[in-house]
């Protein structure tokens, strides 16, 4: 069947089987490989991608479900041929290790800040809850979100000073 | 296995209702789909037979949450997101928002529906203790006609309900209820995050000097459907809180659950528990 979305930015349109998941699509129809397979039941949350700037589970949305939606992948969370900043946070606070799970990381965090610009360490967990790392322990996860939320609140302050 | 599919996303109800109209035992209603996906790829019998999946994702009054002079309706197909996120459920119905708060992850209740999970009747789906404690209503169409009937005997057995398949829920009414009921909400998992409940209780009660006027429990997960626990409740109004009383109810609600479930490995296990959480839950409330 024929869908229509924006997918990082960009209108695209597609021919594309019934049976995929947004997942199968984004990685073989797109080769937007950042998005990465773990459990396929919604429980690791390496697939996380934001819909409609929600974080959800691409392993659990049909392809055929994001017709119209709007689409965001690790792939398009960069500004231009720079790191944004929560991605540059992942790395100087060590939140990156084997790295399977960090696209889906960032993007759960990535949804959080675009709604809530002050998150509390527990808010910052509650939005990963459903991503799981198994080399870092999270601390680090945890502290490269909150270290966005405050660059981006100083660069606020800067711009009203 | 994810089979070929028809995917379809009608715009109104009425072309809903007809598409679902012969019944066919390969066409199913797709509100959310946080069960169906996985279940299609794990490959479970359950979903085996479909062929069509019809989405409400587009049908405006499904996804409404509006107030009435004594009641809230919630659209079916209202996702746990938006329940958590709504004043209005919040102000009349928070045992619900606290217990659909728990349910999987941010990712699965931005997808994840209200009739979804109770129509799905996992035996710990979370919405349907705090649902059978406000003595939840569902409202079904077919093309024909329209008809409501209580949560409670909509429910017939694990991952069955009353819904045949020409009939889809359109709507869940909820009675505002009294405000002197205080109540609450326990959840037992294995771990916080995306966690498959064990216990699930929900304790709504009235008092007035110390006597109990009102009280409805119900448990899930550790029963084989969410149920609520009416000869108890009966047993309990116009009995004065006492901590003997507490003592002695709690010891009956594990009976009443054993009664159910008959004698299981984990009994040994979780029939204290429940004892002790519903101890708990009681004696929150009855401080309050």
């Amino acid at each position: 069947m024929k869908i229509t979305f924006k997918l990082n930015g960009e209108n695209v349109s597609i021919e594309v089987e019934s049976y995929k998941r947004l997942i199968d699509m984004l990685r073989e129809d797109f080769e937007l490989t950042g998005t990465k397979e773990g459990c396929s039941i919604g429980e690791c949350g390496a697939c996380t991608v934001l819909m409609d700037g929600k974080a959800v589970n691409s392993c659990l949305v049909l392809a055929a479900q994001i017709d119209g939606a709007e689409i965001l992948t690790i792939e398009g969370v960069n500004q231009g041929n720079n790191l944004s900043d929560l991605q540059r946070n992942f790395l100087t606070h060590g939140a990156v290790q084997c790295g399977f799970c960090t696209p889906g990381m960032i993007l759960s965090s990535l949804a959080l800040l675009n709604e809530n610009p002050n998150p509390t360490v527990e808010e910052i967990e509650e939005s990963i809850a459903g991503n799981l790392c198994r080399c870092t322990g999270y601390k680090q996860i945890i502290e490269a979100v909150k270290a966005t939320a405050e660059m981006s609140n100083q660069k606020l302050r800067n711009q009203s000073a | 296995m994810i089979p070929e599919l028809k995917i379809l996303r009608p715009e109104k109800l009425i072309d809903l209702l007809d598409l679902i109209a012969p019944a066919d035992g390969a066409t199913r209603i797709l509100a959310g789909g946080t069960d169906i996906i996985p279940g299609f790829h794990i490959n479970s019998k359950r979903f085996s037979s479909i062929r069509k999946l019809v989405e409400t994702v587009k049908i405006p009054e499904m996804h409404e949450i509006k107030e009435e002079d004594d009641s809230v309706i919630i659209g079916s197909s209202v996702t746990f997101s938006e329940l958590i996120n709504s004043e209005l459920i919040n102000t009349y119905f928070p045992l619900l928002v606290k217990a659909v708060s728990k349910i999987g992850s941010v990712q699965i209740r931005n997808r994840a529906t209200i009739a979804g999970n109770f129509v799905n009747n996992a035996p710990c789906a979370d919405s349907v203790p705090p649902l059978l404690v406000y003595n939840a209503e569902v409202e079904i169409a077919n093309k024909n006609s329209t008809r409501k009937v209580l949560l409670n005997d909509f429910l017939e057995k694990p991952y069955k309900t009353q819904l045949k398949d020409s009939e889809c829920v359109v709507r869940i009414i909820l009675k505002k209820i009294d405000k002197t009921f205080t109540g609450d909400f326990y959840k037992l998992g294995r771990r916080r995050g995306v966690a498959i409940s064990r216990i699930t209780l929900a304790v709504i009660l009235k008092k007035e000097n110390n006597i109990i006027k009102d009280i409805r429990i119900a448990s899930g997960a550790v029963t084989p459907i969410g149920m609520r626990f009416t000869e108890l409740e009966n047993d309990l109004i116009g009995k004065e809180i006492t901590p003997e009383l507490l003592v002695s109810s709690s010891q009956k609600l594990g009976k009443n659950v054993l009664d159910v479930t008959g004698l299981r490995w984990s009994s040994v296990y979780k029939v204290p528990v429940i004892q002790r959480t519903f101890y708990n839950l009681l004696e929150n409330i009855c401080l309050d």
